[in-house]
Formats: C-alpha cells, structure tokens, sequence
C-alpha cells in the first residue's frame, strides 16, 4: 500500500470506530457506558502521549499534572462558564504549563526527563493542595453544576477522535516528520534544519492541550475532587504504560493497548484490585523484555522468533542437566590440545 | 532562638538526614553503575520493613538480628530480578539511552508488582512495633535535648554503612573495578573485569542496601505498603543532590537535606515539607545535574 492508501484506511478505520462508539449509549448498559467512557479517556490520553513521546523518544511522566490542571479549571470555573469554554480553557491552561515547563526542561534528554517531568507533576500537586489548604481553607471540591451522563461521554468520544484524527495528519506533516527525526537523532535533525526546540516544545504543549481536556471533561464525572484523586501520578503512568504496550510509535497501538486495559481494569479491579495491578506490572514488563515494539508490532513473524527462542532455551538447559555442554566442552578442549601436539 | 535550639534542630535534621543517606545508598549503586533508574526502590525498601515486621511480631527475634537476614534475602532477590530481566535487557538494547528508558519501564512494572504483592498479602494497615523508644537526654552547654533511642540507632548505623562503602568503593580491589566499571564499561571490560559476573552481584548488594534500610526504618517509623514511593523520591532527590554514582556525595546529599528540610520547616511550615524538597530537587537538576559536590570528572 501506498502512503494514500494507508491513509484512506486510517480514515475508514476510524470512522467505523466513531460510528460504533455514537451508537454506544443508544443500546448498551449503564456499566458498559461508563467502561466506554473510561476507554475513551485513556485512548485520548495515549494516544496524545504517544504524538508527541512515543515519536521524539522523549518519555515525558507529566500526564496527570495537565489532566489535573485541566479537571480544577473547570471545577472552579464552570458555574461561570459554559461546558465549552469550560473545557478550551482548561486545555489552554494545561497547554501554557507545558510551554513553561518545556521551555525549562526540554533541554534534557533520557532519563533526566522523565525524573524531572515526575517531579514537576508531584511539585505542582503538593503546591494546589497547600494552596488549598492555606488560602482557600478546603481540602477538595465538591462540583455543584454537572451537565449529563451523555453530554460527558459524547465530550469524551469528541477529543478522543481528535486526537487520533490529528495523530493520522500530523504524522504527515512537516512538523510530525520533524519530531521523527528529533527520536531517531536529534543533532541530525538540528543540523537539517529543524528548529529542534520549537518543535519539541508545540509538541508538549499539544499533549498537554489534550491531557487538560480530558481533565476538565472527567473532572464534572467523580462531582468530588481533591489534588489527591486528579494529580495522581497513576494516571500518568497508566497512560504511559498504556502507550508503551500497545507500541508508542505505532498509530493504533495506543487504542488498541487502550481497550484491552479498560476491559481487564473493570473485570479484575472489582474483585482483586491488586492482581489487576500485579498483572499490569508483569504485562509492563514482558512487553518491555519481549516486545519492545508494542501490541502493534505484533506479527506471525514474532511468535515464530518466540517458539524459536523457547525452543533453543529448553535446548540449552537440557543440554546443561544432562552434562552435554560439559562433555563437549571436553571434546573441544581435548580436540584442540591434540591440535597443540602437532 | 538560642544558641542550644539552634543546636537541636541541626542535630534533628542530621538524624533525618543520615536516614535519607541511607535510603539511597542502594539506589545510588544501581543507577550510579549499571543506569538502572530502579523507581522499585522504595518498595523493595518496604519488603524488607515488613520483613523485619514478620520477624519481630511473631518469631520475636530482636530487629537488629534482622539486618544481615533482610540484606541476604534481598540479595537473593536481586540477583534473580537481575537475572530475568536486566540481563536480557542488556543483551538486547542497540545502545546505553534505550536500556535505560527500558530499564525504567521494567522497574515501573517491578513497583507495580511489587506494592501490590504486599498489600495483597499482609493489607493496607498501618503497622509498627515499639524498639528502644525511651528518649536519650543529651547534656549541651544551656539545658538538655531530647532524642528517640531507635532513632539515634538509625542515624549511626547509618553513617555506620555510608563509611563501610565508602571504605569498600576506595580501597578493595572490588571497588576499583566497580568504580572502572562506573567511568567506562567497555574500558572496565577490555582491562579484565567481568561485567557479568559484577552487574548481577551490585544489582543484588543494592537491593540488599534498601532491605537494610527498610529493616532500619521499621524500628523507628509505621510502615504500610504504600510507604515506599515518598523514599524513592527522596532517594532519588539524595542522589541528585550528591552526583549519581558518588557515594561520599550521596551521604553529603542526604544530611544536606535533612538540616534543608529541618531548617525550612523551622522557619515556614511543616506541611511544606514536601514541596521544599521537590523545589530543592528541581532546582538542582535544572541548574546543576551533576550534582553538587562534583567537579567535571566522575569521583566516586
């Protein structure tokens, strides 16, 4: 296929998943509703994620600090702005802390990033629950005007499709191909022209922009909030993990990882919340040693290479209980002492 | 303030300090040497606290004992977590910037399994025990001050295994080539030092440290199984302080921190406590990421 076929099909693709997901609310349950609507969020938290980290490689563990930001701008602001506004500037707020941020971090690379996105998250949530704790006297906050259980799905079903619909077009763009190169080498990239720091900077305030209005539209869904809840850290490490899992270069990866995630979350949650997370751990790490790739990378060719590693594993350790990789050792040995002799 | 309050709160913070010097002495091995950013510190930190817990609630042993056990227990584990998972890591990964953002995630995913194994298994309760809680009166030049017994314990045991690595690090034949093996792995390898063999033994001593922390905290403080995360950031934070991989500036770092935080919390508010030492943490990576004590070239 060429690049406009792919194209056509990413479109068609997600499309039918729009479709599928508008008619949702129409016939299903009220539990399958909120586990679609679950999905969602982290769909469009993924796959925001994996624009702009999974590209220029830059692992970014800031999520929940714009998710957060997003979801108090709109508990404060949205008995006096409508439900649109309320969202736009909760994204726009989340975005100028990105481009503040980035313009302070950006410069790091690896390891140092994600240390430093980390600490800025935990930063800025110990900062509002002082402040609110200090100033405005309450611990969290209790919203009052909650628009309806459609109107935050169909919100949430809205920036989802954006975000996947802007990670198809950016991809072919000048500024997607840029943060491409900036992953696979970012001298390279700075050396051909590319304004390295613009780029990188608009990308994480793009994420943010999202992550913000995820926020702000899930924060009217729990009515009650407090920094503990919204700036959890665990909101952005399963966004991460999400988008590593599925593949973070890939396009689908992310909803894909997304679906799997939420169906397991709400099976397994209720009863054994802690297997829910030891499995998440375990799967975190099998696909990292295993499939460094992503879900999305997933191919006939991988299982083959799997059973091939299996098979020359058990090999190897039969061959280390039954003393063959001694006896041949000997051999070896034996054959090159008689090679000395001559 | 006179003279002896002065004295009494950089005494409180020194304490609190060595305890921070010695949460991250583990850590600072592990990211120092191999890159391995373990972020499971704090949780393995955690097991042997309850490890330690265990023995002295129902077996009665006294929690001293525990030490050397929880570090030999620990070990163990490190060197099998080694041997699944970073050693193939290290097979596979094209070059040092991927193994460490692979690293990371695995040990994401070794926090995960981790925490939740021990609140499966022993519950989300606060749990404690009573050690040597009878304040020790030390006479200074206006009146007396007042620390806990365990706590002084903590502080010189503290200081007790900072030196015993230092030592280690400077003057055996094992810390040269660990500290050859910090400055150039290939360098280390091409000189005769067997990195496979070393990898999995620091990886272990480093999960052995964090149990000896844990089995030191638990004397003084309540441990739950969420207790870990707010000690690997304080270990990382110590270690940033002190320059990865030093282990002088780890010790310097964390006593550093601790008069920091006694003397901010002093002065403002305790319950920005935490804010203090993510602006102290910030600040130091954005401004000097190689940490305070180093000049360019890597001591250890």
């Amino acid at each position: 296929m060429n690049s406009r076929q792919f194209l056509i099909r990413d479109l068609l693709v997600l499309f039918g998943l729009t479709g599928w997901a508008i008619a949702l609310p129409g016939f299903a349950s009220e539990f399958a509703v909120s586990m679609a609507l679950t999905c969602l969020m982290y769909i469009a938290l993924s796959s925001s994620w994996a624009l702009f980290c999974g590209t220029t490689r830059y692992l970014s563990l800031a999520t929940s600090a714009f998710f957060g930001i997003g979801a108090y701008t709109s508990a404060i602001l949205l008995e006096q702005l409508s439900w649109v506004q309320a969202i736009a500037l909760g994204s726009l707020i989340a975005a100028a802390v990105a481009v503040v941020m980035g313009a302070a971090v950006l410069h790091l690379r690896g390891t140092y990033f994600a240390v430093l996105t980390f600490g800025m998250t935990e930063l800025i949530r110990h900062a509002i629950s002082y402040f609110e704790k200090s100033v405005t006297g309450t611990v969290g906050r209790v919203l009052m005007v909650v628009p309806e259980r459609d109107t935050i799905y169909f919100t949430v079903l809205a920036l989802a499709v954006i975000t996947v619909a802007l990670s198809i077009a950016i991809r072919r763009t000048r500024f997607g191909l840029a943060m491409l190169g900036i992953g696979a080498d970012e001298q390279r990239a700075q050396t051909l022209g590319v304004n390295t720091r613009w780029v990188k900077v608009a990308g994480f305030a793009l994420t943010a922009a999202v992550a913000g209005a995820v926020g702000a539209a899930m924060s009217v869904r729990w009515t009650y909030i407090d920094p503990h809840t919204v700036f959890n850290p665990f909101i952005g490490f399963q966004t991460v993990l999400i988008a590593l899992i599925g593949g973070a270069a890939t396009l689908w990866g992310p909803l894909i990882a997304a679906i799997v995630f939420s169906v397991l979350a709400e099976t397994l949650r209720l009863q054994v919340p802690q297997i829910y997370m030891m499995s998440l751990g375990l799967l975190l790490i099998l696909s990292v040693l295993y499939l460094p790739g992503g879900l999305a990378s997933l191919r006939t060719e991988t299982f083959r290479s799997w059973r091939d590693g299996a098979r020359l594993w058990w090999q190897e350790t039969r061959d280390d209980l039954s003393g063959e990789t001694k006896r041949r050792k000997e051999r070896e040995k034996s054959l090159r002492e008689r090679r000395d002799v001559f | 303030m006179s003279f002896s309050a002065w004295l009494e709160l950089l005494a409180s913070g020194l304490i609190t300090g060595g305890i921070y010097a010695l949460v991250a002495l583990g850590l600072n091995l592990q990211y120092g040497l191999m890159r391995i950013l373990n972020i499971a510190h704090g949780e393995f930190l955690m097991v042997g606290a309850y490890l330690t817990w265990m023995a002295q609630t129902s077996l009665g042993l006294n929690p001293l004992f525990m030490v050397p056990v929880s570090f030999g227990m620990l070990f163990a584990l490190g060197w099998v977590v080694h041997r699944l998972c970073f050693r193939r890591l290290t097979a596979t990964s094209p070059n040092i910037d991927i193994f460490e953002a692979r690293g990371l995630m695995v040990a994401f995913g070794l926090m995960f399994l981790v925490q939740n194994f021990a609140s499966w298994m022993w519950g989300g309760d606060l749990r404690g025990y009573d050690f040597l809680t009878e304040p020790v009166e030390i006479p200074l030049p206006d009146g007396t001050a007042q620390f806990a017994g365990n706590k002084l314990l903590v502080f010189a045991l503290a200081l007790l295994f900072s030196g015993a690595l230092i030592v280690l690090m400077r003057t055996t034949l094992l810390g040269k080539g660990v500290r050859a093996l910090m400055q150039s792995p290939t360098g280390a390898q091409l000189m005769g030092i067997n990195t496979r063999r070393l990898h999995p033994l620091m990886f272990g001593i480093g999960l052995g440290l964090s149990g000896v922390a844990g089995c030191l905290l638990s004397m003084s403080y309540t441990i739950s199984p969420s207790m870990g995360e707010p000690y690997t950031v304080t270990a990382l934070i110590v270690i940033t302080l002190g320059g990865f991989g030093s282990m002088g500036g780890a010790l310097a770092g964390g006593l550093l921190l601790g008069v920091i935080e006694a003397l901010g919390m002093h002065f403002t508010n305790p319950s920005l406590k935490a804010l203090l030492s993510y602006v102290v943490f910030i600040s130091v990576l954005l401004l000097r990421p190689e940490g305070l004590f180093s000049r360019k070239s890597r001591k250890a």
